[in-house]
C-alpha cells in the first residue's frame, strides 16, 4: 500500500520527524501509538497527502506525489483517501446526510448514485433516520460514526484515522472500532492514531512514535533512556 | 457548480443580516444605474420620435421673430421667397410656421373666452361623441376640448349645443380630454374651415431653404439672413436669425448630461463602497469558515473549488443586491416620471448592464478573499475548531 523511507520534517530549527521508515501493506490495519506531541498527527498528515513539506521519500501505491499537482493531489484524497479526525470536523451546519455527501461533491466518478451511496454508508454505521440531523443534536459516537460514513462513502482503499475514539468513553470506543475492524475485514487497509492501548488491540501491528521517532517493537522505545 | 450554488445560498443565508447591509451599497449603485439609463434612453426616444418632423439633412431654416406683440401677420412673404431662391446655391424656399395654430374668439350665451384653434387631426379618441375625426364637408362641426366645455356650458352638455366662433356659428360634435403629456388645442375644425377662416392668421414665420447638393448650407443660412435684412418685406416688425432646431434639445442634453454624470458618479461611489464592504464581508466569512475549508481540501476539493466556491458567493451575494436594486431601480424611475416632461424608460440593455455590472462587483471584489481562501496551507486549516 504505502512505503516511507528516511522521512523527516521540520518547523524552524524543530525536527518533528526524523529518519523515519515504514511500510504498510495492502490490507493492513496499523496503530500507530505515542506520547502528546511526538509526531503522530505530523507523520498522518504526510501519509494523508494533507501535508506536502517533507523530506526523504514517500511512495504510494509505488508512486511518489512529491511533485504532483494541488489538483491531482487533492482528487487523490477524495477519491482513494478516507481520513477520520480526532474532533469529527463534521460542518455543524450541515445535516448528516449533506456531511457525508462532502466528498462525492468534489468526486468526478459516480455522480448519479449519490443518493444510493449516502444511504449505503449510512445504513454501514448504523445511523439510519439521522440523515436530517445537525451535528449538534448528535452524541459523540454518533458524530464519530458520521464521520467514518464520510471518510468511507468514496470507497476508498486506505483510511487515515487520528484518534478516532480519543473523545468517546470505553463502550462507544468499542463500538467505533467494530466498524473499523469490519471495514479492514472488507479489504480496506486502515492506519489509526490512538493513546489508548485497547484501541491499539484491534490493530494487526503497532508501531510507537517518541520525540520525532519511529519504532516497531514498544520494548525499544525506552531503550535510549 | 449547482452544489456549489447550493452551498452558496446557504452560507447567505445563514448571515442574513449581514449580507444584507453589504448589499445596500449595491443595492443603491445599481438603483443609480437603471435610474440614469432609463432618463438617458426616454430622452433619446423622445428626441429620436421628434427627429422624424425635422430631418435637417440638405435644408436650413431661417426664422423671423415679431418685435410686436399685437401684430401677428409680419413673416416671410412670396417676394422673400424669390429674394431667398436668387441667391447662390438654393434650390427652392418652402415657407413655414413654428406654431399650427390659429387664435378665435369663441361664446356661448353671455360666456366667451379666446382659445387656440387648429384643423382636426386624422383620428381622435372623443370623450363624448361617436366620429373619430371631421370631414372636410362636415363645415358647421367641432370638436371641443373637456375644459373648453365646462367653462363655456358650465357643465352642461355641451354636445349638440350650437356655439359661436369668430362670429360664425358651429355645432359641437364631440369632446376630447387632454392629457398633460399631450398637448392639443381647445378646438378642433375641419381642414376645410381651418383653411377658409383661421389659416390666415398663422404667420410664416420660417423659411426652409433647401440648398443644392454639396453646397454648405450653413453659409447658405447666413447669407439668406444678410439678403432678408436688406430685402425683406416684413424687415422692419421684427429680425431674421438662422434657427437651430436642435437648441432646446441642446441645452436640454447638456443639463441631462450633468445630471447623469452626478448620478454616475454617485452610482461609482456607492458601488465602490459596496465593492469594498462585498471584500470586507468575504473576508470575515474565509476567515470564519477556515475548518469548514480544511474539510472540504481533506476530502477532495482542490484549492480552485475552494476559490470558485467563495467567488460564487461573492457573486451570488452581488446579483442579489442588483436585482433588489433593479427593483428599487424601477421604484426610482417610477418617481422620476412624475416630474420629467417625457417618459423615462427601463431598457433590457440597462437590465443587463446591472447584472453584468453586479457580477463585476462580486468577482472583482471577491476576488483577493477568494484567493486567500484557496491558497490556506491544509495542515493549519484542519487544526482549526
Ligand atoms: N505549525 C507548527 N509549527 C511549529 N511546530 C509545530 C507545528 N505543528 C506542530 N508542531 C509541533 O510538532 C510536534 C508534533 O505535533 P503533532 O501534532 O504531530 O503531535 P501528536 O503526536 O499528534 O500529539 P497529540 O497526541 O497531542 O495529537 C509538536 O511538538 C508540535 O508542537
Ligand atoms: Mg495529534
Amino acid at each position: 500500500m504505502l512505503k516511507i523511507k528516511n522521512v523527516g520534517k521540520s518547523y524552524g530549527q524543530f525536527q518533528v520527524l526524523q529518519n523515519i521508515d515504514l511500510e504498510v501493506a495492502d490490507g493492513e490495519f496499523l496503530a500507530i501509538m505515542g506520547p502528546s506531541g511526538s509526531g503522530k498527527s505530523t507523520l498522518i498528515n504526510i501519509l494523508g497527502l494533507l501535508d506536502q513539506d517533507y523530506t526523504g521519500e514517500y511512495l504510494l501505491n509505488n508512486k511518489s506525489y512529491k511533485e504532483t499537482s494541488d489538483n491531482l493531489l487533492s482528487r487523490i484524497r477524495g477519491d482513494q483517501l478516507g481520513f477520520v479526525f480526532q474532533n469529527f470536523k463534521l460542518l455543524t451546519t450541515y445535516s448528516v446526510y449533506e456531511n457525508i455527501e462532502v466528498p462525492l461533491i468534489y468526486s468526478k466518478n459516480e455522480q448519479h448514485h449519490k443518493r444510493e451511496r449516502v444511504e449505503d454508508v449510512i445504513e454501514k454505521v448504523g445511523l439510519n433516520g439521522k440523515e436530517k440531523h445537525r451535528p449538534a443534536e448528535l452524541s459523540g459516537g454518533q458524530q464519530q460514526r458520521v464521520a467514518i460514513a464520510r471518510a468511507i462513502v468514496n470507497q476508498p482503499k486506505l483510511i487515515i484515522a487520528d484518534e478516532p475514539t480519543g473523545a468517546l468513553d470505553s463502550k462507544t470506543s468499542k463500538e467505533i472500532m467494530d466498524i473499523f475492524t469490519k471495514l479492514n475485514q472488507d479489504g480496506t487497509t486502515i492506519i489509526m492514531v490512538t493513546h489508548d492501548e485497547e484501541v491499539a488491540e484491534y490493530a494487526m501491528r503497532t508501531v510507537y512514535i517518541r520525540d520525532g521517532k519511529l519504532y516497531h517493537d514498544a520494548k525499544d522505545v525506552f531503550k535510549n533512556d | 457548480m449547482i452544489d456549489k450554488l447550493l452551498i452558496a445560498f446557504k452560507s447567505i443565508g445563514k448571515n442574513k443580516n449581514r449580507n444584507f447591509l453589504t448589499m445596500l451599497g449595491i443595492i443603491i449603485g445599481i438603483a443609480c444605474v437603471i435610474a440614469i439609463l432609463a432618463v438617458g434612453d426616454g430622452f433619446t426616444k423622445t428626441m429620436t420620435k421628434g427627429m422624424g418632423t425635422h430631418n435637417d439633412s440638405g435644408r436650413v431654416t431661417i426664422s423671423f421673430e415679431t418685435s410686436s406683440y399685437d401684430d401677428s401677420t409680419s413673416g416671410f412673404t412670396q417676394n422673400d421667397v424669390s429674394s431667398i431662391e436668387s441667391l447662390s446655391g438654393v434650390d427652392h424656399v418652402k415657407l413655414d410656421s413654428s406654431s399650427q395654430e390659429a387664435s378665435a374668439k369663441v361664446q356661448y350665451k353671455t360666456k366667451h373666452e379666446t382659445t387656440s384653434l387648429n384643423k382636426a387631426p386624422k383620428h381622435l379618441n372623443l370623450y363624448k361623441g361617436n366620429d373619430t375625426t371631421i370631414y372636410s364637408d362636415d363645415s358647421s362641426n367641432v370638436f371641443i376640448s373637456h375644459g373648453l366645455a365646462n367653462r363655456l356650458f358650465k357643465g352642461g352638455n355641451a354636445l349638440n349645443r350650437a356655439m359661436i366662433i369668430d362670429g360664425n356659428v358651429f355645432i359641437v360634435r364631440g369632446i376630447y380630454k387632454i392629457s398633460d403629456f399631450n398637448y392639443r388645442p381647445d378646438i378642433y375644425v375641419s381642414k376645410t374651415v381651418f383653411k377658409q377662416l383661421f389659416a390666415g392668421q398663422i404667420t410664416k414665420d420660417l423659411a426652409r431653404i433647401y440648398v443644392q447638393p454639396g453646397v454648405n448650407k450653413k453659409s447658405v443660412g447666413k447669407r439668406a439672413v444678410k439678403q432678408m435684412k436688406k430685402f425683406g418685406e416684413d424687415k422692419k416688425m421684427g429680425s431674421y436669425s438662422v434657427s437651430n432646431p436642435d437648441q432646446m434639445s441642446k441645452t436640454f442634453t447638456k443639463m441631462m448630461n450633468y445630471i447623469t454624470y452626478f448620478v454616475a458618479l454617485v452610482a461609482g461611489i456607492s458601488l465602490l463602497i459596496a465593492g469594498i464592504g462585498v471584500m470586507n464581508v468575504m473576508y470575515i466569512t474565509v476567515s470564519e469558515r477556515r475548518k469548514e475549508i480544511g474539510i472540504r481540501r481533506a476530502f477532495g476539493a482542490t484549492s480552485n473549488d475552494i476559490r470558485s466556491q467563495f467567488l460564487i458567493e461573492s457573486v451570488v451575494l452581488c446579483v442579489i443586491g442588483g436585482l433588489v436594486g433593479i427593483i428599487c431601480g424601477y421604484g426610482l424611475v417610477a418617481i422620476i416620471n412624475a416630474f420629467l416632461p417625457f417618459k423615462a424608460i427601463v431598457t433590457v440593455y440597462s437590465l443587463l448592464l446591472s447584472i453584468s455590472v453586479s457580477t463585476a462587483v462580486g468577482l472583482i471584489f471577491g476576488f483577493i478573499p477568494s484567493n486567500k481562501a484557496a491558497q490556506s496551507p491544509l495542515v493549519g486549516l484542519l487544526k482549526e475548531e
